[in-house]
């Protein structure tokens, strides 16, 4: 590799050009991994300064060319020549490591990659996106997290894996994502309503995890990830090993991927959370076929999970709920184990995919893809039944098998004269079989098939985008009459139209403007049309609404960005107005059961308003060093009741100084950075809702540190991280767990990633 | 060419649909798993410690255990002299079954890890001793037997809850969670 000097910093120049010689003016160009990024000037030309000895990347992104990447070993001053080709089919192109951005062009969308995926690295995917701006998290215990998008979650924010529509029993909020979220390199948030090109649920949002392109170079490759965090004593190991053949297999490339964690009980700063370890084994083989234009891909992956409930928070009755909230320290024991009692829920989630692409010489793209998912949920609850059965006393209490087949075929028309977009036809079918100690939701089986068109327009530094989409649902439950135990069913069908309609301006290569407004729809799901019971884990008894209708959200949406080469910022503001929103209200009188006194819901519908504001800045005060903030701004109004919307996320501010170190004895891009986030106290609640006030607020300390290592030909990056640095007891208003304890305290993680 | 290839990828993929989707697990609903043993009544028999003759039976129950329907809380009191000792014996009942399935043995059975409270409103001049002790070490109290003592007349109410306290039981009421919250009307005369 040669030899490195103490503190060798380099400038890095060069002129960006198209395949006539032309030099191309706005082109982005990135540096990796130092996440620096300019735009060339009038001549062309980009200067990257100070960029340590070593190995980089410079990615080259332009308005109407197909995106480059250029990997170059600096031992010194170095001037490079991009040469941009044309893009065939491809407009807008952010292409960093995979060929297919969001379809939705004038959308909101922030995205998690590179450095900033690396230290959220053995998280689950709740928690890693917890940091993009607009987005938190409501959690059910340390190791339980859902993904929130403008105050939204759940089955209001669709997950896509690789392109197929995650389906779980998405609707319960203890019910976390079955994705390895390692299985993915680049996470993109779309954050807005995103029907038209999505279909339902995509509400709020949608996270698309987006995996690495096979290789198409001969040869192995791949990385290998250690992780260990001190808080639960986790440890977490993944590994990828991907390689294509040449000769007579030219053209056929795999991936072999997975994963593996355990974590015992987590530590709050005061005591042992009881019963909150986890284990989890996952695994995909991927597999692709090139030749000429036509492509096929191959998928199998596997999701499996055990996580443990914690002890204390098992609640019965609302009595009981509040005499656990009152005491200061949960009443169960505080010590650390691996072991994972009864209650704990396993979670295992199989997918297969196949996909075909052709795309001809003179442009476009035809891509269909099939996909089946098996996911199966159990439940093991910690009450057993008066029973001495043995092989009933194995069995989960609750137990839901969903299996769902999806099929797309979509059309992405090659750019011609400003114009270009996609179209396509969507169908899913899910099949629902519930077995339980109590009844909880029914048997179902749906069908759904959607239709689409957006077209985007290119005319200067303006683009226009419009779309269509018309959905249509079938769905029948299945189920027994508790009396005569006749089985008989009832059958529903919705129907939805979804547009969209946005424009973005791109001025100077430093500004530029999105504007949107989009619809969006959400049928009712199974549990708002048919729950009838006991949800004991906010003591409430919960009352479902055959009667319900969709959802309809139109949502609006301004993006305002600025990249300079000292500032970068960017402001997305929205407004969300959400017709027939569901949600459950409390009924006058409780229920008794045996077990006590419940305050009972009704799931109804109301119209609703949601807006806020989501901000993110960089700024270079010194060359070395970089201050960073984000903001975080939701407020729900519940405009039939006059009130507040129940469960928004509160006020959230992210503060950060980074400073880049020179490089060191062989160490490259060595970096420290403080970070505060403060969290302000929930003040927007209706009354009678939650029985338990809002937590207060709180302020936390983390510390994060890295480097990378050049290892001969191959790269190990290291990065370190404190987590609530000086152990600050709080409680998080979206976080389940906050009527029985407090969150988790200090945590110190290391991560290694082996790149060969 | 091009639209025999359109018309192709659509007849596979509304096969690819439908042939995998064709196995209808779901209609087979499966029916309500038997030997599952639902607590629907609590009932507390009191005998006199001085008069045999002296028996007092209270009952609590909803025979529907997981609707919104009321309980039937009819026969939920007991009826006790004062200044008296009652020999107290809690039982909990399946009356979802023909004949009522007894579940007070099940849970005698796991009474290492089961505690039944009685919490006594203000005003009302009674105290609960509980009588019986599981196999722990030290032995704790379980409370499926009881001692009440009346004292001055009065009426008022006593709450019964059944907690459930796998690895946690240490005496107190307040671990584990509870599996029966109900109210006994207690009048001493």
């Amino acid at each position: 590799m040669g030899v490195f000097s103490q503190a060798s910093r380099n400038t890095l120049t060069g002129i960006v050009v198209d395949k006539d010689q032309h030099t191309v003016v706005s082109a982005y160009v990135h540096l990796f991994p130092d996440s620096a990024v300019t735009v060339t000037d009038t001549g062309g030309r980009f200067r990257f300064t100070d960029v340590p000895a070593g190995v980089h990347t410079l990615f080259c992104d332009a308005l109407g060319y197909q995106g480059i990447s250029l990997p170059l070993t600096l031992a010194g001053d170095r001037h490079v020549t991009l040469t941009l080709a044309v893009a065939a089919n491809e407009l807008e192109e952010v292409v960093v490591n995979s060929r297919r951005p969001p379809e939705l062009h004038t959308a909101t969308v922030s995205e998690l990659k590179g450095r900033s995926l690396l230290q959220t690295r053995g998280a689950s995917l709740g928690e890693a996106l917890k940091q993009l701006p607009g987005l938190n998290s409501v959690q059910t215990g340390p190791s339980l997290s859902k993904p929130v998008i403008h105050g939204l979650h759940s089955n209001r924010v669709l997950l896509v894996n690789d392109g197929v529509r995650q389906q779980g029993q998405q609707w319960g909020s203890e019910h976390a994502p079955e994705i390895d979220p390692f299985v993915a390199n680049r996470i993109s948030v779309i954050k807005g309503a995103a029907s038209v090109r999505y279909g339902s649920d995509a509400i709020a949002g949608v996270v698309l995890m987006t995996p690495d392109e096979l290789p198409t170079a001969r040869g192995i490759g791949g990385d290998v990830y250690l992780i260990g965090a001190s808080n639960g004593r986790m440890g977490a190991a993944s590994a990828s090993l991907q390689g294509a053949f040449g000769k007579s297999l030219g053209g056929l490339s795999w991936r072999a991927q997975g994963t593996l964690k355990n974590a015992g009980n987590f530590r709050t700063p005061g005591y042992y959370l009881i019963n909150t370890g986890l284990q989890e084994g996952d695994f995909s083989l991927a597999l692709g076929y090139k030749w000429k234009g036509v492509r096929l891909n191959a998928y199998y992956s596997q999701y499996n999970n055990k996580l443990g409930i914690f002890s204390g928070a098992e609640s019965g009755n609302l009595k009981e709920l509040l005499s656990k909230f009152a005491s200061a320290v949960p009443a169960t024991p505080s010590y650390f184990s691996y072991k994972i009692d009864r209650s704990y829920q396993v979670v295992n989630h199989e997918l297969v995919k196949a996909s075909a692409s052709y795309e001809p010489k003179k442009g476009g793209r035809l891509e269909l893809t099939f996909g089946r998912q098996n996911d199966l949920r159990r439940e093991y609850d910690s009450d057993l039944p008066y029973n001495n059965n043995p092989e009933i006393l194995a069995k989960p209490q609750l137990s839901f098998r969903l299996i769902t087949h999806t099929l797309e075929l979509v059309y992405t028309q090659r750019s011609r004269k400003g114009f270009s977009g996609s179209c396509g036809l969507t169908g899913y079918t899910s099949g629902n079989v519930f077995e339980g100690i109590r009844y909880l939701i029914p048997n179902f089986r749906d069908y759904n098939g959607g239709a689409f068109a957006i077209e985007r327009y290119q005319l200067k530094k303006v683009m226009f985008e419009a779309g269509l989409r018309y959905d249509y649902r079938w769905l029948r439950v299945y189920r027994r009459d508790p009396v005569s135990l006749q089985a008989y069913h009832s059958t529903f069908d919705y129907n939805n139209v979804t547009g969209t309609v946005g424009a973005t301006y791109r001025y100077n290569g430093h500004f530029n403007v999105s504007v949107n407004t989009g619809t969006a729809w959400r049928a009712p799901s199974i549990n708002e049309l048919y729950i009838n019971g006991i949800h004991f884990s906010d003591a409430s008894y919960q009352i479902g609404d055959s009667s319900l209708r969709s959802e309809r959200a139109l949502n609006t949406s301004l993006s305002l960005g600025y990249t300079g080469a000292r500032l970068r910022m960017n402001v997305d503001v929205y407004y969300n107005v959400l017709r027939n929103y569901i949600y459950e209200t409390p009924l006058a009188n409780p229920v008794t059961t045996i077990g006590g006194t419940f305050p009972a819901f009704l799931y109804t519908q109301d119209n609703v308003n949601i807006k806020g504001l989501d901000a993110s800045l960089e700024f270079d005060v010194l060359k070395h060093l970089t201050f960073q903030s984000k903001a975080t701004l939701v407020r729900g109004f519940n405009e039939t009741i006059h009130d507040h919307l129940i469960y928004m996320p509160c006020d959230r501010y992210e503060n950060g100084l980074t400073y880049q170190l020179p490089g060191m004895a062989g160490v490259q891009s060595p970096y420290v950075s403080v970070e505060n986030v403060s969290v302000l106290k929930q003040t927007r609640v209706p009354p009678n809702i939650d029985y338990v006030p809002p937590p207060g607020g709180y302020s936390l300390f983390h510390v994060n540190a890295g480097f990378v290592l050049p290892v001969k030909q191959h790269r190990l990056d290291v990065n370190l991280a404190v987590n609530n640095v000086a152990n600050v007891a709080y409680r998080d208003y979206l976080n389940h767990f906050r009527y029985y304890a407090d969150e988790i305290g200090r945590n110190f993680t290391i991560r290694l990633k082996y790149s060969f | 060419m091009k639209k025999v290839h359109i018309v192709l990828l659509m007849s596979v993929m509304t096969c690819l649909l439908f042939w995998t989707s064709c196995k209808k697990e779901e209609q087979a609903v499966a029916p309500p798993e038997p030997g599952n043993e639902f607590l629907t009544t609590v009932e507390l028999v009191a005998t006199n410690a001085n008069d045999p003759a002296d028996v007092q039976t209270g009952k609590w129950v909803k025979l529907n255990p997981d609707d919104t329907s009321a309980p039937d809380i009819s026969q939920a009191f007991l009826n006790l002299k004062k200044n008296a000792v009652y020999h107290v014996a809690v039982s909990f009942l399946d009356e979802t079954q023909t004949p009522a399935e007894d579940v007070t043995e099940e849970i005698r059975e796991r009474q290492n890890y089961h505690l039944v409270c009685f919490d006594i409103a203000p005003g009302l001049d009674l105290t609960v001793h509980r009588t019986d002790h599981d196999t722990n070490t030290p032995a704790l109290e379980v409370g499926l037997e009881a001692d009440f003592t009346t004292g001055d007349a009065g009426s008022g109410d006593l709450e019964v809850t059944l907690h459930h306290q796998p690895n946690v039981k240490n005496g107190d009421c307040a671990p584990g969670s509870i599996d029966a919250d109900v109210n006994f009307t207690i009048n001493i005369n």
